[in-house]
């Protein structure tokens, strides 16, 4: 780890951006056919700080991420980045999806460094810090592969980098490792913590996988659907980083199985 | 087909590495060998069966007789080759220059789309050369017409896939340009035009296709150049060497538009899924 550029010097020193919203509500449509997908709920993220929203399918959580974003207009209630209302969105951002979304007509670095050629920053500069991204996610030598060249894991590990590579205050992830195998989620799993613990971007992390929920984050907030509504929150207080395999912590049971009553409780689960 | 070809290949000579390399060529050889081996074959049994039913030559022509004519006559034969090569590429890169920028405007304004539906259906499904005698009308006898015609007979398959071509972005994706803040005019360039190019690529092998079949149809009526000139010509004087000749120019002519477009392919497509 010594002999690697630092990456908060490589890949900028932005830290995380503080996320509050209040009332949060979104309607889809309007009129009889009008779908109330979310809230009102509240938010107060602090900077810097790993934030999971967990839950079922259908209880909000990708709008959650689209309107603290502003990339979707909120119905009611309001947004604050850093204290500042949000009305357009935001650019000090930086998304993952499920999907990889990457350019298939594009090579790994050309697709990181559309960044650079959209926003018109420097190309010297950006490069740099796509090498240091490379080589903190264990892409070196990809960097001119083209995506279906690439397996799932390592396209997911581009399309990360190319959320991060112009230094935003906040990276956006929605079921991120959703597609990969159980082996590739694991290890990116503990990727992505070490590059967040270096350079502590404020992190929503959207997830099904209770597993990665309390691997993660400093807090859980669990969902339920239809309207979509915060239920529970949970401070997750283990030490970092942590271990691949969770069960180490016995706490980790316990958080597990906290978010697993809820889901019961909810009716997520019906056992017999 | 061409497997046996490169099992032939004596394994103890080459080493694993080398055989592999040279497999592509091989098989590629091979190909050609059994090509040329099958249509000697059949041009053979062609010849063998006129002799010996001793078929008049206007009725039908042996193999050797037009094969000697495309030697003789080839001045005669390239002349025109060469009109309706010109025409192809006049009328088919007219119909590109036309058709993607009108499969982008559809896609981009859905009124648009609604509105025209019906319009694209009707004209899609429509023989384009009965369009021929009314451009005689307006137009006389002459290039233009058959340059039209060309233009007609790829336009829509050219529009038609690069309007799926640039409906395939994912919306998704539009979330992640948004947040960079990408003006529409860099989303066209650096996302849009680049996604589509595949999907109207193969529209423009469609379309070459379809402007080869349209330029021989064009010159058939409304020309006085041209290899469908020439084999029309050649009908009136029923000289069928002739036209026997005219036919194998024009499917050698129609292979050659298809080499270019497809190394064309490799060009503009770097990224493009290759087999190894």
């Amino acid at each position: 780890m010594n002999a690697l550029q630092p990456l908060r010097t490589a890949t900028g020193s932005t830290r995380g951006a503080s996320i509050t919203a209040h009332n949060l509500t979104k309607v889809y449509g309007s009129g009889p056919s009008a779908f109330h997908a979310l809230g009102p709920i509240d938010l107060d993220i602090a900077p810097g700080e790993f934030v999971s929203l967990i839950g079922p399918s259908g209880c909000g959580k990708s709008t959650t991420m689209l309107l603290v974003s502003g990339l979707e207009p909120v119905s009611d209630g309001s947004v604050a980045v850093d204290g500042r209302p949000l009305t357009a969105p935001i650019s000090e951002v930086g998304i993952v999806f499920q999907d990889h979304l990457l350019l298939e007509f594009r090579t790994a670095m050309n697709n990181v460094m559309l960044q650079q050629q959209i926003r018109g920053l420097g190309r010297a500069e950006m490069r740099a810090r796509a090498d240091a991204l490379f080589e903190r996610l264990g892409l070196t030598g990809a960097e001119d592969r083209y995506p279906w060249q690439l397996s799932g894991g390592m396209r997911q590990r581009v399309s990360i980098a190319r959320a991060l590579v112009h230094d935003p205050t906040m990276l956006l992830m929605d079921e991120p490792f959703g597609a990969l195998d159980a082996i590739s989620r694991t290890q990116i799993r503990h990727d992505l913590e070490m590059l967040w613990m270096e350079t502590k971007k404020t992190v929503l992390f959207i997830t099904h996988s209770i597993e990665e929920a309390v691997g993660l984050s400093d807090r859980v907030l669990v969902m339920s659907t239809s309207p979509g509504r915060i239920v529970e929150e949970i401070r997750i207080d283990l030490p970092r980083p942590r271990p691949a395999h969770l069960g180490e912590y016995p706490e980790f049971s316990t958080y597990a199985r906290r978010i697993f009553d809820i889901f019961e409780k909810l009716g997520v689960y019906r056992f017999k | 087909m061409s497997a046996p070809a490169a099992h032939d290949a004596p394994p103890a000579v080459l080493t694993e590495a080398q055989a592999r390399r040279a497999l592509p060529a091989l098989n590629w050889l091979g190909t050609i060998v059994y090509a040329v081996i099958a249509v000697t074959v059949l041009l053979g049994l062609w010849e063998a069966l006129i002799r010996i039913y001793q078929v008049p030559i206007w009725l039908v022509p042996k193999p050797t007789d037009f094969l000697a004519r495309l030697v003789t006559d080839a001045p005669l034969l390239l002349e025109h080759a060469g009109v309706t090569a010109t025409t192809i590429v006049l009328g088919f890169l007219l119909g590109v220059a036309v058709a993607v920028p009108a499969g982008f405007l559809i896609v981009s304004f859905g009124a648009l789309e609604r509105g025209l539906y019906p319009v694209i259906v009707f004209l899609n499904i429509m023989p384009k050369t009965v369009i021929g005698p009314i451009l005689i009308v307006w137009f006389g006898i002459g290039p233009l017409v058959s340059v039209l015609i060309v233009f007609l007979m790829c336009f829509f398959p050219i529009m038609v896939d690069a309007m799926s071509g640039f409906r395939a972005v994912d919306p998704k994706l539009a979330y992640i340009t948004r947040s960079m803040g990408a003006t529409p005019l860099q989303e066209l360039r650096h996302i849009r035009i680049p996604a589509a190019m595949p999907s109207i690529y193969a529209g423009m092998k469609i379309g070459i296709v379809k402007a080869v079949e349209g330029v021989i149809i064009a010159e058939f009526i409304a020309s006085e150049a041209g290899l469908g000139f020439l084999i029309m010509r050649a009908s009136s004087f029923m000289d069928l060497t002739l036209m026997f000749a005219g036919l194998i120019a024009t499917a050698l002519l129609a292979l050659a538009v298809n080499a270019v477009l497809m190394s064309g392919e490799r060009l503009l497509m770097p990224w493009a899924r290759r087999p190894a």
